[in-house]
């Protein structure tokens, strides 16, 4: 699968071949700490400084080796495929093998990375319960009824939120019970031939 | 194997894993981390330097220190939970491997602070909302746009609640008749009454 880039972005990239071989390491290695950590103009400015050239243009490049590691980590593209796809640029073999290396170095991280940015789900965090008899009450005194009362503590990008539920002991059993079932479901036939075939 | 500080419940693979990493430390500087330990669970600052000097003879790895913090804090806030004495405590730490002299040192630390552990666990048990005070105002209506005449007491209630997770105080105002507020003050009362049954 060959990787598309547009005008601008070659526009982008095309300044890559005026630096030196050292100069390219350096701005791949901004481009890897700018996935890592999010933006850091300082870094920019002073690599601009270090080469000599503007701030826009060291900016720009870094942009489009962004862009060309992402979208090649993202899709998982073989090498031969990387090298027809940068072909287009009309580099030259030398900085053609660094930009190949830069990605297959960073590749691995990359994925991980991008992996996290999938949407998610409230997930679990804790939980905390507590068991309560109910005696008597403004209607009715003498009573014995017994009630469990649960505070799920859910997380959700950073977002701490809490759910209060109230249950009597039945149907915490029969919840308790559902759950197990849920989880006995991994032992069937067919989910470990699921689980077989993907791993 | 069942324990009475887990619960009556098998004891988990990792504090398993950890006693060997428990039995390398002297007793006499194991009864030193336990108070530290304990003054953590009790919430006051833990002196973590303090903890590192004295695992330093024991040549344990980072890692290590932090697994012995926390397998001290869960037998120590485990046994408190299940209301285990000292003794029962030492005799099931030795069936785990622990040797004599750490259990029965780790023993007499927690006998020392078991009361004031569970009263700490008790105060930090699920609650979902506590009463924090109450202000109260008794004005005397003389007139209003409907009635010329009205001369009624009212009362005015401020209720200040503290939201149980993260101590937000919301408060919940009322105004009440007289015969409304006798009514409330007397089925408070009979609350108060069935409660002073119980303890």
């Amino acid at each position: 699968m060959l990787l598309v880039l547009s005008e601008e972005q070659k526009a982008h990239l095309g300044c890559l071949p005026r630096l030196g071989a050292a100069a390219v390491g350096e701005l791949g290695r901004l481009a890897v700490e700018l996935l890592r950590r999010g933006a850091a103009p300082r870094a920019c400015e002073a690599a601009a400084r270090k080469l000599n050239i503007g701030v826009d243009t060291i900016q720009h490049c870094v942009e489009g080796l962004t862009y060309l590691l992402t979208e090649s980590s993202k899709l998982m593209i073989s090498e031969l495929d990387f090298q027809d796809s940068i072909h287009v640029l009309g580099f030259s073999d030398e900085l053609n093998t660094l930009l190949l290396q830069l990605y297959l170095d960073s590749r691995k991280e990359l994925r991980s990375v991008l992996s996290e940015l999938a949407p998610k789900l409230p997930s679990y965090h804790s939980l905390e319960w507590r068991l309560d008899v109910q005696l008597a009450s403004r209607s009715l005194r003498q009573q014995i009824k017994p009630t469990v009362t649960v505070k799920l503590h859910l997380n959700q990008n950073e977002d701490q939120t809490a759910q209060v539920l109230q249950t009597d002991p039945s149907t915490l059993l029969h919840l308790i019970q559902q759950l197990e079932q849920a989880l006995g479901e991994m032992k069937t036939n067919h989910c470990r031939r699921i689980v077989r075939n993907m791993k | 194997q069942r324990f009475r500080f887990c619960g009556d419940l098998d004891c988990p693979d990792w504090v398993l894993a950890e006693i060997s990493t428990l039995a390398k430390i002297s007793s006499v500087k194991l009864k030193l981390i336990c108070a530290q330990v304990l003054r953590d669970l009790l919430g006051e600052a833990i002196e973590y330097e303090k903890i590192l000097k004295l695992t330093s003879d024991a040549k344990l790895e980072s890692g290590d220190v932090k697994a012995t913090i926390a397998v001290l804090g869960f037998i120590l806030s485990s046994a408190a939970k299940h209301n285990v004495d000292s003794e029962s405590l030492s005799s099931e730490l030795q069936q785990l491997g622990l040797p004599k002299e750490h259990a029965s040192g780790l023993c007499r630390s927690y006998e020392e602070k078991q009361s004031s552990l569970q009263d700490s666990l008790r105060a930090c048990s699920l609650r979902l909302s506590q009463l924090g005070s109450v202000s109260w105002r008794v004005d005397y209506t003389l007139s209003s746009s409907e009635l010329r005449e009205v001369n009624e007491p009212l009362v005015h209630l401020n209720f200040n609640v503290r939201d149980g997770e993260r101590g937000r105080t919301a408060t919940i105002s009322m105004a009440l008749s007289a015969d409304k507020f006798r009514v409330l003050l007397a089925e408070l009362k009979q609350a108060q009454a069935l409660m002073n049954t119980l303890l």
